[in-house]
């Protein structure tokens, strides 16, 4: 054997169980998930019914723009709040901005779950601030509770963190001589911002962004123990249909479309990650 | 001297110390109009501190800076009248050459077409026509650091501020680069402060050299003062080649060529015998051992033919300046 096909040999060796495992845990469910969509439940004969029932029936359609609404709310206040986060964190050296540093990722350590009971605890109608509302003699109730900004309260917990540190990433790569030159010629803070910090760092947002939004359209322990009867998260509905139905060709149908919703932010993020901007070909 | 000369540059009393206890103290420093003043010192004397500190982009811990007699400590980079070319030369890397160059005159409202001829005029003197679409990341450092010179004098700041601005050009554009800066500067009147650790380069462009030594200024001159008139032992072994000569009273430094040599002993103020012997082109480089001390002398080719390895010699000692031994 020659020497070059002993290391060709290796090479797939050690590639290949990552391979299979790949192709049995996720290729060969996907397959299978968008085969059965298209079958009827009883017949197996090929149909578009699946598909139609989520875009036509009305609940189902409350659902699916429920969902949207929320990850995109979700998406714009955590790269917002996160951007000037890791605004502050980058060009700020306080000790106030050092503790903020290390302390803003602990709500990603809390479980789940934990986290979000905590939270039902807080803003519940008869929660924390209801009760502290009472000292004061006001009966405060946020309604927050089955109700979308409920979730989204929950998902900007999880989310800014996780946001604000990708984007700190970014904006650390930037160094100080860039932001002092632009100052030097007469750019005040925020026409250096707008001029050098934002496109050196909109790679990183825009790639947060799509994690975040990714991150949500499947979401189900929060609009588990928080969301409403109806309109429901996606997640929610496929658990439904899932669990409660036992309406296997629809949930199929169901994964399919949120694969499908996920895909363009993935497609975002690929496209983005890919691109090389003009500066930064050699 | 002219004393009537205009004040463009004041540094009273300032001192700048980093967290770590680095940095400056006590600076003193008058600098006048049109002039160049060189910072020149080793790595690590605070020349960048200093010069970060009249850019604005270090806050002053005690002591004040005036521009036209008007303090400026209190301004930020971008209300200061200066321009600085950094060690870094830092270009913005997502901006092409012709962007770089653009953004400050856009930010002052000049008319694109005057940018235009401007931009265009500049590349030329700093050999880069043509340059104009590329990205900093496709030039090399040496090409990198004449765009951010273009981009600091487009500026025509009152007070030029360069942080080793040629530190990544070979020694013929290098060359070049000095003369071109020296023009500029007389053409426009600007008053520019130039720091490097070059000693040659200082003494070739400057009308004032301050020579800096653990954050400390040692001495400030002209070129000549410094360089005939060394008052510490730092300037003196920092600024041209010195002889330091140990004697019981004092320790001699003498230049290479204010040595006088001849052949045989006794017949100067110092015997010594003949080490090396170097042909340098019109004039001879030769090493002698006095002592302990190796001394070198720059003699004329005649006197050289005479000579050669292990022969007693004796030496002249010319204009000199003596140091107390420590
Ligand atoms: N940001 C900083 N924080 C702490 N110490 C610093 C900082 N910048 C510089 N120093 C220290 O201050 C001293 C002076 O630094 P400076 O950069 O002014 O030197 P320099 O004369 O410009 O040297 P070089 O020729 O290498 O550029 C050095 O001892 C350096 O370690
Ligand atoms: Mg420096």
């Amino acid at each position: 054997m020659s020497k070059r096909l002993k290391q060709n040999l290796a090479a797939y060796g050690m590639v290949i169980p990552a391979f299979l495992v790949v192709m049995l845990t996720v290729t060969y469910p996907i397959i299978s998930a968008v085969i059965q969509s298209f079958q009827d439940e009883k017949t197996g004969a090929f149909t578009l019914d699946n598909y139609a029932y989520f875009f036509t029936e009305p609940a189902q359609l409350k659902n699916l723009l429920f969902t949207l609404f929320v990850v995109f709310v979700t998406v714009a206040i955590a790269i917002v709040v996160a951007y000037l986060l890791a605004l502050y964190l980058r060009f700020t050296k306080s000790k106030i901005a050092k503790t903020i540093g290390t302390l803003y990722l602990v709500p990603r350590f809390v479980p789940a779950m934990c986290a979000v009971y905590a939270m039902i605890t807080i803003i519940r109608d008869s929660g924390l601030i209801n009760r502290i509302g009472l000292l004061f003699g006001m009966d405060i109730k946020l309604g927050m509770m089955y109700h979308a900004s409920g979730i989204i309260t929950m998902n900007l917990w999880f989310n800014i963190p996780f946001a604000a540190m990708m984007i700190t990433a970014g904006l650390g790569a930037i160094p100080d001589s860039i932001i002092e030159g632009a100052r030097d010629v007469g750019a005040g803070k925020f026409k250096t911002f707008t001029s050098m910090i934002l496109p050196l760092s909109i790679k990183d947002v825009i790639i947060a962004a799509t994690f975040v939004f990714m991150t949500n359209v499947g979401s189900f322990t929060t609009p588990y123990l928080m969301g409403g009867n109806s309109p429901k998260m996606l997640g929610i509905a496929l658990f439904d249909q899932f669990n409660k139905y036992l309406a296997y060709n629809r949930s199929a149908a169901l994964s399919v479309i949120m694969f499908l919703i996920c895909s363009v932010s993935a497609g975002v993020y690929i496209y983005t990650n890919l691109k090389e901007q003009d500066w930064e070909k050699q | 001297m002219m004393s009537d000369r205009k004040i463009k540059l004041q540094i009273k009393d300032m001192t700048k110390k980093y967290d770590n206890g680095d940095g400056v103290e006590h600076i003193n420093l008058d600098v006048y109009e049109g002039e160049i003043v060189t910072f020149l010192g080793p790595s690590g004397c605070g020349k960048s501190t200093i010069l970060r500190t009249i850019g604005g982009f270090l806050d002053v811990t005690s002591g004040d800076i005036t521009i036209d007699g008007k303090s400026i400590v209190a301004l930020p980079p971008e209300k200061r009248p200066t321009a600085m070319v950094f060690q870094s030369y830092n270009l913005w890397p997502h901006m092409t050459i012709y962007e770089n160059l653009a953004f400050g005159l856009k930010l002052r409202k000049v008319p694109k077409k005057t940018i235009d001829e401007d931009i265009k005029k500049m590349l030329a003197l700093v050999s880069m026509s043509g340059s104009e679409k590329k990205y900093p990341g496709q030039l090399s450092g040496g090409q990198q650091q004449r765009i951010a010179i273009a981009r600091s004098l487009l500026l025509k700041p009152s007070l030029l501020l360069l942080d080793e601005p040629f530190s990544a050009l070979d020694a013929k554009i290098r060359q070049q680069m000095r003369e071109e800066l020296k023009k500029i500067q007389s053409d426009l009147g600007i008053t520019v402060i130039f720091v490097t650790h070059d000693q040659e380069e200082a003494m070739a462009l400057s009308h004032c050299i301050v020579v800096m030594n653990k954050g400390k200024f040692d001495q400030i001159g002209t070129p000549a003062e410094i360089y005939d008139n060394p008052q510490t032992l730092h300037v003196a072994s920092f600024i041209g080649e010195m002889n330091f000569i140990k004697q019981a009273n004092g320790t001699i430094a003498v230049r290479p060529e204010d040595i006088v040599v001849e052949k045989g002993a006794g017949k100067g103020d110092l015997d010594a015998t003949v080490r090396t012997i170097m042909l340098m082109g019109h004039y001879v480089s030769l090493t002698v051992q006095h002592g302990d001390d190796v001394v070198k002398c720059f003699i004329d080719r005649d006197i050289s033919g005479q000579l050669k390895e292990n022969d007693a010699v004796s030496l002249k000692i010319g204009k000199h300046t003596t140091f107390p031994n420590t």
